[in-house]
């Protein structure tokens, strides 16, 4: 090889990095960075109805959504009720999802774990749900809820468990029950799928120890099981409530926040305000709220509970 | 007598102690393990079977009481209708456009990128790598005012393309927002996993880095490609808050937009709509009976690291 040729080679070499990592960060200050950025500046601007020009206002979009109104300015310390009720309605929805769907998941996963045969496609027909259109999940169960044609009437009163069918789309209780249901259907596949794979961390001698002590089964799970799976029970509950909060397909789907406001979530609102009402400035607004609620969810689940994000 | 032995029994017979017959116990539980993973299935399968039936019954079946669980006349015309009375091949053609490439270009950088992180240490990498993961934690949804914004009109770019709201270009970039982040993230674990004896080894060999990489390392990471390739495919084909954000007409709208076309104010088109839900939930179907390994070691890749 002559000297020449090394040269390049040497030159080349140097260029690896800045050639593979410096278009992939151009690309995300691009189409992450300059957004967020133009997130934060659209929070604090306000679209004039009549020039259609924005304007900027400060902080009074955020003013606008935390708090009451009374003649036309804010009243700070009273609340925007939209906002409690709203609100509300997201910590319902997530809270519920979340806790049903980690329970059920972590039995499955539980169980999957064991020697079985068949184990593989088990594991491919518990998993289906996740994989598909959130949107296509959510009408399926508007489906499946709907008063006259939907097969969850259909069974309970051709089976006689009920007389008349229940309309479960058009009660706010219900309907939130609903999308609770099709939430922890559409998600508990993701918790499975961490929790088994935190599974294989549990080290089986232990399990053996346990056995010949004559540990019982919630003693073995525990002392044994859960101190190893505790990484990954973090990341699915972190992963899932910080994706709960932010999902809009099921909801605006299924009920788009109805009936009257009785399942509207924070995603749903941020939507309607920004799109649907055209109002970009309150909806970026929003938008801020969600994501400094983000980092805060994070941060506290990974003080209380773990080390350091990611580091499971 | 081998794999259904129970510990005691392994550690009697070790001992050269009497073995117990713990076949009833064993057999027992064995049989409600499958009991309850039997009726679990069967439960979150029955939705995919009722609107899957719901597909290919005709709309009067659909729409009769008492509601039936076996279709009488099964059909395929809504499936031919959907592609007849609507651009279903546009929506569909706009879903594969779509999707490819935003997984060729994620998987393309988030592979290289991967690998620099992996193994190199440059300035800033590690402050670097948590920026690129803490991305993930952005919720798309708080950013769809600046998205539609800066498709509308985009900046630097704007005087040459216009605007790019209703194109399928504003879709792939903004697929690529919550994608790549995730693709150099597996990949840099994946590549973590990869002795690093074997870049050594090629240099001593006389490879370049480049060399190192695409003829000795890149081939050993196919499992990871293919695993950050299916993820980033289903997430783009499966993604609906953009779509409904940037796109108003088949030019660019996608399959999870069409299927929610049937739903008007006070009447929905259960029939057709089941069966546009099909189409759009058969790539997902299919990748999870197929290659439901990858999936679930991307994931795993993706949120745990080792």
């Amino acid at each position: 090889m002559s000297v020449e040729n090394k040269k390049l080679r040497r030159k080349l070499d140097r260029l690896f990095v800045p050639l593979t990592v410096g278009p992939t960060l151009v690309w995300i200050a691009a189409i992450i960075v300059y957004p967020t950025v133009q997130l934060l500046l659209s929070s604090l601007q306000f679209r004039n109805p009549i020039t259609n020009e924005m304007q900027f206002v400060g902080l009074r979009n955020f003013q606008r959504l935390l708090f009451a109104r009374e003649g036309g300015s804010a009243v700070l310390g009273v609340f925007n009720p939209n906002f409690v009720s709203f609100t509300a309605n997201t910590v319902v929805y997530v809270g519920f999802s979340v806790t049903i769907s980690f329970l059920l998941g972590l039995g499955i996963a539980l169980l999957l774990n064991k020697d079985l045969k068949g184990r593989g496609w088990l594991r491919t027909a518990v998993i289906v749900p996740w994989i598909m259109p959130y949107v296509m999940s959510g009408l399926m169960w508007r489906w499946m809820f709907q008063t006259e044609y939907g097969a969850i009437n259909g069974v309970l009163t051709q089976f006689g468990i009920i007389a008349d069918n229940i309309p479960f789309l058009s009660d706010g209780t219900l309907a939130m029950m609903a999308l609770i249901v099709a939430d922890v259907w559409v998600f508990t596949p993701f918790i499975i799928i961490i929790l088994l794979a935190g599974l294989q961390n549990v080290p089986e001698q232990l399990y053996d120890a346990a056995e010949v002590d004559g540990a019982s089964r919630w003693s073995r799970f525990w002392n044994v099981t859960y101190p190893f799976l505790k990484p990954s029970i973090l990341v699915a509950l972190t992963i899932r409530i910080i994706f709960d909060i932010r999902a809009l397909d099921l909801v605006w789907v299924m009920t788009g926040g109805g009936p009257g406001k009785a399942t509207e979530v924070w995603a749903s609102w941020l939507y309607r305000t920004a799109q649907v009402f055209n109002e970009p400035g309150p909806g970026a607004a929003l938008g801020v709220v969600l994501l400094a609620t983000t980092f805060v969810i994070v941060a506290v689940l990974y003080s209380v509970f773990g080390d350091s994000p990611y580091n499971a | 007598m081998s794999t259904k032995q129970s510990t005691l029994n392994r550690i009697r017979q070790a001992l050269g102690m009497e073995t117990q017959n713990e076949w009833p116990t064993v057999a027992r539980e064995r049989l409600v393990t499958y009991a309850l993973l039997g009726i679990y299935v069967v439960v979150i399968w029955f939705p995919i079977y009722y609107i899957f039936i719901t597909s290919i019954k005709p709309s009067s079946e659909v729409l009769s009481v008492p509601i039936t669980f076996i279709p009488q006349q099964p059909t395929v015309q809504n499936y031919v209708d959907i592609f007849a009375n609507r651009p279903f091949e546009h929506y569909t053609f706009n879903s594969v456009i779509v999707a490819t490439t935003t997984t060729v270009i994620c998987v393309t950088l988030g592979t290289l990128t991967g690998y620099s992180f992996s193994r190199f240490d440059f300035f800033g990498n590690k402050t670097l790598l948590l920026s690129i993961v803490g991305a993930r934690m952005i919720p798309p949804i708080a950013l769809i005012v600046p998205f539609f914004q800066i498709m509308s009109n985009p900046p630097l770019i704007g005087g040459f393309t216009g605007s790019l709201y209703d194109t399928r270009v504003a879709l792939i970039l903004t697929y690529t927002f919550f994608n790549l982040p995730f693709a150099v993230w597996i990949m840099k674990n994946y590549f973590d996993g990869v002795p690093e004896s074997l870049d050594e080894q090629a240099k001593i060999d006389g490879c370049s880095t480049w060399e190192a990489f695409f003829k000795i390392i890149l081939p050993m990471a196919k499992p990871g490609i293919a695993a950050t390739a299916i993820l980033a495919f289903i997430f783009s084909w499966n993604e609906f808050v953009f779509a409904l954000v940037l796109t108003s007409s088949e030019v660019s709208q996608t399959l999870p937009i069409a299927v929610s076309l049937f739903v008007a104010d006070d009447f929905v088109d259960w029939a057709h709509l089941a069966a546009g839900g099909i189409i759009a939930a058969l790539p997902g179907i299919l990748f999870g009976l197929f290659f439901q390994q990858y999936i679930v070691s991307g994931l795993t890749q993706g949120a745990v690291k080792e």
